[in-house]
């Protein structure tokens, strides 16, 4: 197992980045591709002891900045952390690619560097949302695509399905669209024709709008919708998470467990979905610790043969 | 020219599951709800085709379909012009 690590574009530096990814490499028995501008990499290395036999670098020296087009972007800088980590996974040198920079750069790269699936036009991060049946819910998209047509969230909810059949083993997972009201008339345009369009998915078991207060009933195991909506519903749950935990730790002096399992800044990373390769998008806040629980994805991912699995259930789906 | 501009608006128009008649010259990418991804797309789509490399400087300031695939015309002409 070989995971490429894009080292820049995190909002603390690539010390953070290279510190969570040596904590992985001391932990698991896989190997690491450092990605950036070696000298600023030499420099957090040599504060560091690490298996050197299992650690490389490789010079990548242009950055995308996060107010750039990203695929205008992807095409102009060759030489992009993001590019040339993301076009080692494609080369067959690396089993996946991690990132905390640009979302847009990284999802253009997978896109045009590791291609699409068939029948998906735009990849889509997922997220897990614990829920109260113990499982986990698929949240679709958080963020890569902030504008979506209706007939991507039709797309979104084949990934997720064939996603969740693959990861978490359920032969019919339920598929709903989030929504401003459970009935079927609620939502703006965009969500009304997604709504009529996924209806008509004979293969996806599609069972209507979700509110927002329902994601964590575990009543469906994927929600699709759009990645500017799914962004704004993720940080508002990380931002409930914190302000809960600094209020029960006010109130009791200890945090329960819970806490742990969805704090996003020990969470780490999610993948990109429908494209032909692993690629793990991590918060561009991201510290050490977040870095680390996104190289742990990474290797699952890597190990339950994601793509593979996605490809066999999407034909079943598409 | 005009072959050139037929087969990026069919393109354009797969792309973006629209109806070609949708896309006129003057159309703003923006009306059509096309990011930067499409256009790239649509350019990866046009170097396919013509087997060419077409350059990504100043793509942004590309407005309508008319200013894109003219500015891609353009620089067809001049590499099979030598």
């Amino acid at each position: 197992m070989k995971i490429a690590v894009d080292v820049m574009g995190g909002d603390y530096g690539s010390g953070e980045v290279i510190g969570g990814v040596l904590r992985w490499l001391r932990e698991s028995e896989g190997s690491v591709i450092l990605v950036g501008p070696e000298q600023e990499i030499a420099a957090v290395l040599a504060e560091h002891s690490y298996d050197a036999a299992r650690l490389e670098v490789v010079n990548a020296t242009e950055v995308i900045a996060m107010g750039e087009s990203p695929a205008i972007a992807i095409r102009r800088k060759k030489n992009a952390s993001i590019v040339v980590a993301t076009g080692m996974v494609k080369a067959g040198q690396a089993d996946a690619v991690l990132s905390c920079g640009s979302t847009g750069a990284q999802m253009a790269a997978a896109l045009f560097i590791l291609g699409r699936m068939e029948g998906i036009e735009r990849p889509p991060i997922v997220g897990a949302i614990p829920n109260a049946r113990g499982t986990h819910s698929l949240l679709i998209d958080v963020g890569a695509n902030v504008d979506c047509r209706p007939g991507q969230l039709v797309q979104f909810g084949a990934l997720g399905s064939a996603y969740a059949s693959a990861i978490q083993s359920i032969a019919k997972p339920r598929v709903g669209l989030l929504n401003n009201g459970a009935e079927e008339t609620k939502g703006n345009a965009a969500a009304a024709e997604a709504f009529t369009l996924l209806k008509q998915q004979p293969k996806l078991n599609f069972i209507g709008n979700v509110e927002g207060r329902d994601l964590f009933n575990g009543d469906c195991e994927v929600i699709v919708c759009d990645g500017f909506t799914g962004n704004i519903v993720l940080k508002a749950m990380e931002g409930l998470v914190l302000f809960l935990a600094q209020q029960t730790m006010r109130e009791l002096g200890r945090l329960p467990s819970i806490y742990q399992a969805v704090d996003y800044r020990q969470v780490g990373g999610a993948p990109l979905l429908g494209v032909k390769g692993v690629s793990i998008v991590c918060h561009g806040s991201s510290k050490s610790q977040a870095i680390y629980g996104g190289m742990k994805i990474a290797a699952q991912c890597v190990e339950s043969r994601i793509v593979e699995q996605q490809q066999q259930s999407l034909a079943e789906l598409i | 020219m005009q072959e050139f501009i037929e087969l990026a608006r069919k393109l354009l128009a797969e792309q973006l599951d629209l109806n070609p008649q949708d896309i006129a010259m003057e159309t703003k990418l923006e009306d059509l709800d096309a990011d930067s991804i499409d256009v790239v797309e649509l350019i990866m789509a046009l170097e396919d085709a013509y087997d060419v490399e077409f350059p990504e400087e100043g793509l942004e300031n590309l407005l309508t379909f008319g200013a894109l695939v003219t500015a891609l015309y353009q620089h067809l002409e001049q590499v099979k012009n030598g």
